[in-house]
């Protein structure tokens, strides 16, 4: 077929004719002369075409897979025009890929380009023919043992089935142009969470019998309507989804809000881990739209510790943020629920203690005005349906991705800071006004020693009086007992 | 003076009507500002939850305790004012000021009911007890009303006076407000029940009378004063086997 292809063609399709007029006798039959001939070398173990640049295939067939096939009436030059008894010893191809691209042109040489384009599957390729990558037909059909189509399973499960065609180069054009990669990178697949799941569980109306025509107005499209394939195993996740703020606006039309595949990858799905690599993997999935955010979060005291000495105490998005129920931080009900959210580590002396923070915090914060406040409107809004004005949190006096360490701060920056924060509600603040706050400290002999005498001096003092108070009742009455 | 000797017996008129609704002003000003303020001191206990909730909100409470809080004061401000008034016009004696015998009554009394005096002291219009309560809800009372005053308008208050004031503030209200509660509200009340002298109550300060019998026995000296001069009409011999001083005494004003 290398010389003549047209008349190699004609051959092989007047053979074709020849025999498919015949076809279901001489499937009965035995193996033509001429296989026959051929086949008295290359059912030999070992033998091997080579090519002038020196690579090489193996040349043998098994005559009963052959014979058993849908092409085992032709003859071998229905396919290998060129190789002619007579020509055989002196035909060499160039290179394998040279080998493949005459063999595939051999099999359109019978089916035609209108046969193939009638199975989706195959239109993909048809448009790539003569690029880099596109498969040949023998990639998936095999050459000498391929089965009739309509029932022929020639594969041993259903991921080799998909991956006979999605490893090669393809892809999905879509209705404005974008294209979407189809190629699957199968190591990649088996290497991630999902290795054990068929290609099916997640493109479900896909299989070895249905390939169904799909076309999508955007690449975006695509992502959002495959991401809805995850509730069918993670209904869970799903459902809490439902409740966050990224769905509200993928709800409202918007397609930029994230879905699954955004954070968790397509093929690549990682496992959950909750080690350091994985909580900074977490920040890079949410930095991918909150860019600006992340920036500010990577100069806090927070995210220094996470991504410079790779600190795993340290809160990552998530942990205020939640990862699927995500909420609208802005809300009301956001707002009440931070010092909670604070507390989970700065109350917990696993945590903070070792940095040698204060674990008094929350409670020194919910003891006093604000904190007693808060707790109060958020009763009161979830049992009178009584509207609050918001109330300073934790974030509003400490900044929320921009928290900075209190440590190294100068303490009177920290209270001209501090006095524009309490103007924010109290409008005639003054210099004088932050101080009304303990900044969370306990009162101690050192530590604001005014209000620690006070206490103290109550302490000792109110029980004297009562003691002294109940002895004189009782000495009265013990008295005028005596008396009668 | 008001005698009934046909019933046999015979009641003084202690406190005029003034003093009897200044009392009864005074129990439902602290009631108010008791309720509406020990359930913010002990917020996070579920009764003082349950309270602030049906009072429609910890706003609402804060807004009653603090004009019930003007009450007070007002309250507070009258009965010095009208007392100061009488005592500078010669009307009434400054029997409420604390003096060297009020000390000296004490101790007799101490010594009395461990056996080491024959009787007890012999007391004037107000006993050490009386006073003693009078004070520290006056004293004590006024320290409320600044130190609230100081919580109410805390921004005013740190134009003239360092941050800190406002938390000592709020340290001193919550802790004297403790010490009023146990002196005038527990132990104050419990005596005007418990009394042995007044048991089931002592209903002085309600109805302004004493009974002769009680003023005899404890303010011998008052009554003297009030019969002209002439000295206790108990004699000695009874005098020894009776209590010479009350401890359950509801009056709390001049």
């Amino acid at each position: 077929m290398i010389k003549g292809k047209g008349l190699g063609l004609s051959v092989v399709a007047l053979a074709m004719l020849a025999v498919a007029a015949s076809a279901g006798q001489a499937r009965e039959e035995d193996l033509s002369a001429q296989a026959r001939q051929c086949l008295r070398c290359h059912a030999k173990e070992g033998i091997q075409a080579t090519f002038q640049d020196g690579d090489s295939v193996p040349a043998r067939l098994i005559p009963e897979a052959y014979r058993a096939s849908v092409h085992g009436v032709l003859d071998c030059t229905a396919c290998h025009a060129s190789y002619s008894p007579k020509e055989h010893a002196k035909r060499q191809f160039r290179s394998r890929e040279r080998f493949r691209a005459e063999m595939t042109s051999a099999c359109r040489g019978c089916h035609s380009s209108d046969q193939l384009r009638a199975k989706t599957v195959h239109s993909g390729f048809l448009d790539r023919k003569g690029k880099d990558g596109a498969p040949a037909c023998a990639d998936c059909h095999e050459a000498h043992s391929m089965a009739a189509v309509s029932g022929g399973k020639v594969f041993s499960g259903e991921k080799q089935y998909c991956m006979s065609c999605h490893r090669y180069d393809m892809e999905m054009v879509c209705r404005n142009k974008e294209k979407i990669p189809l190629k699957v990178n199968l190591s990649e697949l088996e290497s991630f969470a999902h290795d054990r799941l068929r290609c099916s569980d997640c493109h479900y109306g896909f299989s070895q019998e249905e390939h169904p025509k799909r076309t999508f107005r955007s690449r975006r499209d695509y992502t959002v309507a495959s991401s809805e394939s995850c509730r069918r195993c993670h209904f869970d996740k799903y459902t809490k989804t439902l409740d966050s703020v990224h769905y509200a606006i993928l709800s409202q039309g918007n397609l930029k809000a994230p879905v699954c595949n955004d954070c968790h990858g397509g093929h690549g799905i990682a496992r959950v881990t909750h080690g350091i690599k994985g909580r900074v993997l977490t920040t890079q999935k949410c930095r991918k739209c909150h860019e600006g955010i992340y920036g500010i979060y990577a100069g806090s005291v927070h995210g220094k510790a996470l991504l410079s000495e790779q600190n795993q105490d340290v809160p990552i998005c998530i942990d205020c943020h939640t990862a699927h129920d995500i909420q609208n931080p802005l809300t009301l009900d956001y707002h009440e629920r931070i010092p909670q959210m604070c507390g989970n580590c700065h109350a917990n002396p696993s945590v903070v203690a070792k940095y040698g923070l204060s674990t008094d915090v929350l409670k020194t914060y919910l003891a006093d005005f604000h904190g007693v406040t808060l707790g109060f409107y958020k009763k009161q809004r979830e049992k009178l349906y009584k509207p609050a004005r918001p109330i300073a949190v934790c974030t509003d006096c400490h900044g929320t991705h921009n928290i900075a360490t209190t440590a190294s701060s100068d303490p009177a920056l920290v209270k001209a800071n501090l006095m524009k924060r309490c103007q924010k509600c109290h409008r005639d603040a003054n210099e004088q006004f932050p101080s009304a706050w303990l900044f969370h400290y306990k009162p101690s002999p050192s530590k604001y020693p005014m209000i620690f005498l006070v206490d103290a001096g109550y302490r000792i003092f109110l029980p004297i009086m009562v003691v002294g108070l109940v002895l004189q009742v009782l000495l009265h009455v013990w008295r005028y007992a005596v008396n009668r | 003076m008001r005698r009934d000797r046909d019933r046999g017996d015979a009641r003084i008129r202690r406190f005029s009507r003034l003093r009897v609704a200044e009392h009864w002003g005074i129990i439902l000003s602290t009631l108010v500002l008791f309720a509406t303020g020990l359930c913010q001191r002990f917020w996070n206990l579920e009764m003082s939850q349950w309270f602030i909730l049906n009072m429609g909100g910890i706003d609402n409470v804060r807004l009653v305790h603090r004009y019930a809080g003007v009450v007070f004061f007002l309250q507070l401000f009258s009965n010095v004012a009208v007392a100061a008034a009488g005592v500078a016009r010669g009307k009434w004696e400054a029997s409420m000021f604390v003096t060297r015998k009020d000390l000296s009554d004490a101790i007799q009394n101490m010594k009395y009911y461990f056996g080491l005096h024959d009787r007890p002291a012999q007391c004037d219009r107000y006993d050490y007890m009386e006073k003693f309560e009078y004070w520290t809800i006056l004293v004590g009372g006024l320290l409320m009303v600044v130190t609230g005053a100081i919580l109410w308008f805390p921004i005013l208050v740190t134009r003239f006076l360092p941050g800190e004031v406002i938390p000592t503030a709020k340290a001193l209200h919550s802790n004297e407000a403790m010490l009023i509660f146990v002196i005038n509200a527990l132990w104050h009340i419990l005596n005007a029940v418990f009394s042995p002298e007044g048991f089931p109550l002592d209903t002085c300060i309600f109805t302004g009378y004493l009974s002769r019998e009680r003023m005899a026995r404890e303010h011998p000296l008052e009554l003297a004063r009030i019969e002209g001069g002439a000295g206790p009409e108990q004699p000695e011999e009874e005098r020894k086997e009776t209590v010479g001083m009350p401890v359950a005494k509801p009056e709390s004003v001049v």
